[in-house]
């Protein structure tokens, strides 16, 4: 029976919910634009949630104004995914989240403050730390116990979906609501624009034209079981949790290997894990962030391992915006709408092949195909790169 | 319950204290001074000077503490990198964070790329050229010993050794910010860093045995999750040799009737990995003292949050 998905929840620059968010990849509508609600900062476009803390806050019946919007995303994703489960006595339930700028929505206002000595609030900097953004939605759900998080720049999410089914396979937990939330900061987006790969226009993935990426913000979670805990929740599995991997890219803190070495190993030791032939994989859903670097090398580790039969593959990032820690556990969600559904997104904003590789996505939604088996990946920093392989429940 | 048993056969830490490279330091080791500072070993001996001058403190720490113990264990490469940090890089946070409120124009993103809290853990698996799965924890109190239960898990998955770590930096702005949100501990605010080689067998060169890990969060801890701890390992606390608590003015001695306790935040000072110097600190005196058998390290640094962590002499 293995590890299995009984609850999705997701929210994103294409909605509050996973309705919402579902209609806008059928629609093929993007959620990136100018920024409304986050103030201040330098970039034209990003795929922003649609609504403020306040309303945020109000929705969830979050009482305290000391909740960073990382908090908050999480929250609003992890209730849906939660859904009307009851707690209880016998069923070891642990929560794992991933985030990598915590509470810095928050600090930034303090800091600015701070510096300009203007009677700045410490109580802000109690929602900095990353782990407070985790008990925070663990709190609100009322689960105790096993509380963790994982930090690891954009594979985050993506880590925490491998450690939850991990920690169920070994008996430790029975059942544990894995994901991943990150709010947009000026932080963030000045660190992107410094590294000069945040694109003002449009982010173009998998094009040959592609100059950057578009940040975004939002949150996926997702309800995993074992089988103790599948026969007295007696909740539907959608889909299996079937493969895993992580591997070090170990070439640069930043950039990815030109050879897409680390993404390789981990493309391959999850399909490995899985236990499934490389043909049956139906959809790639590729992190493909819109830089030169990341699409490129990706492309590279998609054919190291699938030669010249690369599934089809699309990135959904040209919807939401890149959403950090978020990413790999929002397309986790959109992996399993894949499954449910049987579609394969369109990657928006594509024209070109990159020369390079040649490589084409799907650039229209497809829907007269079956998905068994859906690989997500997500790459970061420090040349970490987590891969998933997500199958129907059968 | 009982889960086999792992080894800890190398352990290395930089800290306010006359930790590194310096075995059987726990005989001596007094209280930690409030003027202390960080004792840095000569990093140029771990790290390349080009990048050296780029490390912040925490970076610094981490990367010798890796090299220093892959090199003590004497392995080629760890199959696995966890680390834990409870507030991860604040010097390059701090300074990326005051240049984007203060600098018009083009900023310079050497901080900004080592902000994010997997630094450490991708410095290192860079350093060691190391491909294998590399993971980074951050749970406020109890991020490493989050670490050491991944590690753990790794080992029982068919890995064979594992290093492991934690690492926290202390910055200025921290003492402000502790006296406003009215933290209170008689120990200084300090930085460390630990790391350690934690394998499936014993090669002959094991200091301690890694008998449990245990974290709890979010409902406050009680009593009887200790002793349910210890129940699950054979152990009444009269069998613990050595208690090491944190030793917070709110919390206590977590453990009564230990044939000993110490309070090991009295000795390193306070940051949120604390718990990882303790782990040394009951490695060295393990192998040095052959009356310890049993330590128990009980992190409750922070009320909400229970970290267990069971450590036990090496059968000859």
């Amino acid at each position: 029976m293995g590890v299995c998905i009984t609850g999705i929840g997701v929210v994103s620059a294409i909605g509050m919910s996973v309705n919402e968010n579902l209609n806008a990849l059928r629609e093929g509508r993007t959620g990136i634009g100018p920024l409304h609600y986050l103030q201040g900062t330098k970039a034209s476009l990003a795929g922003e949630v649609k609504a403020s803390n306040d309303e945020l806050r109000a929705a969830l019946g979050v009482g305290t104004e000391y909740v960073s919007r990382t908090s908050l995303l999480g929250l609003q994703a992890a209730r849906e995914a939660w859904g009307d489960n009851k707690r209880s006595g016998v069923i070891r339930t642990g929560l794992i989240s991933a985030t990598s700028v915590g509470g810095m929505d928050r600090s930034e206002v303090f800091y600015k403050d701070y510096l300009a000595q203007n009677n700045p609030d410490y109580q802000l900097l109690t929602t900095h730390d990353s782990g407070s953004t985790t008990e925070r939605i663990a709190k609100e759900l009322g689960i105790t116990g096993y509380i963790n998080t994982l930090s690891t720049a954009c594979s985050s999410g993506v880590n925490a979906i491998m450690l939850g089914a991990r920690l169920i396979l070994q008996g430790t937990l029975d059942r544990v609501l894995v994901g991943g939330s990150d709010a947009l900061s000026g932080f963030t987006i000045d660190g992107f624009r410094s590294l000069m790969i945040y694109d003002d226009q449009w982010c173009r993935p998998f094009d040959d034209s592609r100059a950057g990426l578009n940040l975004g913000e939002g949150a996926g979670f997702l309800l995993l079981e074992g089988e103790k805990s599948l026969e007295l929740t007696g909740n539907s599995p959608i889909c299996n949790v079937s493969g895993w991997a992580n591997a070090a890219d170990a070439y640069h803190q930043t950039a990815s290997s030109p050879d897409g070495k680390g993404a390789t190993l981990a493309i391959e030791n999850a399909i490995r894990r899985a236990g499934i032939g490389l043909d049956q994989i139906s959809y790639v859903n590729a992190h493909g962030t819109g830089t030169k670097n990341n699409d490129h090398s990706e492309s590279v580790a998609l054919q190291n391992v699938f030669g010249d039969r690369v599934p089809p593959f699309s990135s959904t990032k040209a919807f939401t915006g890149h959403t950090l820690a978020a990413a790999g556990a929002i397309e986790a969600v959109f992996s399993v709408l894949a499954i449910q559904h049987n579609l394969i997104f369109p990657n928006l904003n594509y024209r070109a092949p990159i020369a390079e590789t040649g490589l084409v996505p799907a650039t229209q939604l497809e829907t007269g195909v079956e998905v068994h088996a859906v690989l997500s990946n997500s790459f970061g920093f420090g040349g970490n790169n987590s891969s998933l392989v997500l199958t129907k429940y059968e | 319950m009982s889960k086999p048993a792992l080894y800890l056969s190398a352990a290395s830490t930089i800290s306010h204290q006359p930790t590194f490279g310096n075995p059987g330091f726990s005989a001596a080791l007094g209280p930690v001074e409030a003027s202390s500072a960080l004792i840095s070993p000569d990093y140029k001996a771990y790290i390349d000077a080009g990048l050296l001058r780029r490390m912040s403190k925490i970076l610094r720490m981490s990367v010798a503490c890796a090299k220093d113990c892959v090199g003590q264990a004497g392995i080629g490469q760890p199959d696995a990198i966890v680390v834990g940090t409870g507030l991860g890089c604040l010097q390059d946070t701090e300074k990326f964070l005051n240049t984007s409120l203060t600098v018009e124009g083009l900023l310079p993103p050497t901080s900004f790329i080592q902000s994010t809290h997997n630094t450490m853990a991708g410095q290192i698996s860079l350093s060691l050229g190391n491909h294998g799965y590399n993971m980074t924890h951050t749970q406020n109190t109890l991020s490493f010993e989050h670490a050491l239960l991944d590690a753990s898990m790794l080992l029982r998955e068919g890995d064979r050794h594992v290093l492991v770590g934690a690492a926290d930096e202390h910055i200025d702005i921290l003492d402000d910010i502790a006296g406003r949100l009215a933290f209170k501990s008689d120990a200084p605010l300090t930085s460390g860093a630990s790391f350690f080689m934690l394998s499936a067998e014993n090669q002959g060169n094991a200091k301690a045995s890694l008998a449990d890990v245990y974290t709890s969060g979010g409902a406050g801890y009680g009593q009887e999750e200790i002793d349910a701890f210890l129940d699950r390992n054979g152990l009444q606390p009269g069998d613990i040799d050595l208690l090491l608590y944190a030793g917070t003015p709110a919390a206590g001695v977590p453990v009564q009737d230990a044939k000993r306790s110490l309070d090991y935040l009295s000795l390193i000072g306070v940051y949120p990995t604390a718990s990882a110097f303790a782990l040394h600190y009951a490695m060295d005196l393990l192998g040095a003292n052959s009356e310890v058998r049993n330590v128990l390290i009980c992190n409750t640094l922070r009320k909400s949050n229970l970290g267990l962590t069971l450590l036990k002499a090496v059968e000859a």
